[in-house]
């Protein structure tokens, strides 16, 4: 009963608070928006990622789901690419587009299961303009200390919100690879082809080291 | 051939000669050179000694080494805050040392941000970049690892104006500054591990992520954490259109 009570006085105090004052944070629809799905795309996450004994093919595959699902996946592969996307030829779009989502998927399950986490505070959301926002949150170290800070860029695409960068502390993922990309490209003369064959080769590796 | 500086794009490709300097990394294959000598020192030194800390220290003792090196920073953290006009920053700083030092015990322990003043990071480097000097080109310093002629700079003051290392100067206790410096590059690989590992393992050219990284984390130091929505993203164009200023100063006076 008295947790009922208790119950009922929170919500008209909720309400209350909020005919004053109007909800205080995330005004924006955006903002609210964009907050939500942070916070579910780490609910899935935590639910995806963390099952007890599940297999690593497994949890591959799920969080390949959840990638395709929550990111732009085809915008970033392409921002990553930069000036030469242009230059590629068709099939070799197609390729570098099927390697970029294999090669994030391998490298990153493993290090999304830990940016997500039932420890991911949301801090705040902000709008960058009608159809961007930043989704700022905070990751409590097991270990102490200050904890991490990860920001959450989303855009709006076909209605949708989706994920183009996580920056970490600072350090963009889509910044970092597209640098990372990029230099691989000079090295091989401006060809992507070049680039093509490394990210065959350290999808390859990198699958062998997740099934050890 | 032993080339000393990166090959000039053809001046009439533009996207090109925007790229080139955008990597602004002239002495490219001599600091490819230099960041292989420090890894393998790093993989025969400073690995191996985290790694012991890491595995055989227990972590009780290792937060404890942590937290007192960073409350012996505190001359330089403060300094810094000062130089930059960071009042307010410089009263956390200093706050945090009278506490962590009586109540944590000599710094051992991190009363000060359990208590809400949280422990951040200034040097002479960002100092430097917030009174509106420029980067430069990148280097790659021998040990040290990645700089730039700014931060070169702020790493020298640093070390110069660190009253323990003029202390152990002053009485020849240079073992004093050695330990000191040993203990925290310990304690930092320690620290960053696993995600070093990882990186090693996923970049396709480490050296060009490593560049890319410390870039980033500069320029978020020297925002004090508050320009990620500045960056340029996908979707978003190469320059993000928005009216925030990416000054370091400014950002962090309006909070």
């Amino acid at each position: 009963m008295a947790f009922r009570r208790c119950l009922a006085i929170g919500l008209v105090g909720l309400v209350l608070t909020s005919m004053v004052s109007g909800p205080v944070r995330a005004a924006d629809p955006l903002e609210a928006h964009a907050e939500t799905f942070i916070a579910s795309l780490a609910d899935k996450a935590v639910q995806a990622l963390t099952v007890e004994g599940a297999q690593r093919s497994e949890r591959v595959s799920r969080f390949r789901r959840l990638f395709n699902d929550h990111f732009a996946v085809h915008g970033i592969a392409k921002w990553v690419l930069g000036r030469y996307w242009r230059r590629a030829s068709d099939d070799e779009r197609s390729e570098y587009l099927i390697l970029f989502e294999d090669m994030i998927v391998v490298s990153y399950v493993d290090r999304f299961a830990g940016y997500t986490g039932e420890a991911l505070a949301i801090t705040k959301a902000v709008a960058l303009n009608d159809d961007s926002a930043m989704v700022y949150s905070e990751i409590v170290r097991p270990t102490g200390g200050p904890p991490v800070r990860v920001d959450w860029r989303v855009a709006t695409e076909d209605e949708n919100l989706h994920v183009v960068d996580v920056v970490i502390e600072g350090t963009s993922m889509s910044t970092t690879l597209r640098s990372d990309f990029s230099s691989i490209i000079r090295r091989e003369g401006g060809k992507v082809a070049g680039l093509l064959k490394v990210l065959r080769d350290k999808t390859k590796s990198l699958r062998q080291d997740l099934a050890k | 051939m032993f080339a000393g500086c990166a090959t000039m794009p053809d001046p009439a490709d533009k996207e090109a000669v925007a790229e080139f300097k955008e990597i602004n990394d002239p002495g490219e294959p001599a600091m490819r050179a230099i960041f292989e000598f420090n890894l393998v020192l790093d993989k025969m030194v400073l690995k191996p000694a985290a790694e012991f800390y890491k595995g055989f220290i227990p972590p009780v003792l290792q937060s404890g080494v942590h937290n007192f090196l960073n409350n012996l920073r505190t001359p330089i953290i403060l300094l810094n805050d000062v130089l930059q006009g960071k009042f307010e920053r410089a009263g956390t700083t200093l706050s945090r040392f009278i506490v962590n030092t009586t109540v944590g015990v000599l710094g051992l322990s991190d009363k000060a941000a359990e208590m809400g003043m949280e422990y951040h990071n200034e040097d002479f480097g960002q100092t430097l970049a917030v009174w509106g000097a420029d980067e430069g080109p990148y280097l790659m310093l021998p040990i040290f690892g990645p700089s730039n002629p700014r931060d070169a700079v702020g790493l020298a003051v640093d070390f110069l104006t660190d009253p323990i290392n003029l202390w152990a100067n002053n009485t020849n206790r240079e073992e004093v500054v050695w330990a000191r410096t040993g203990t925290r590059a310990v304690d930092e690989r320690a620290r960053n591990f696993d995600v070093i590992e990882d990186l090693e393992k996923s970049s396709l050219d480490f050296y060009a992520t490593v560049r890319s990284l410390y870039r980033q984390r500069r320029k978020d130091e020297i925002n004090d954490g508050k320009a990620s929505g500045n960056m340029p993203a996908p979707g978003l164009g190469e320059n993000s259109p928005f009216p925030m200023t990416i000054d370091g100063s400014e950002i962090s006076q309006s909070k």
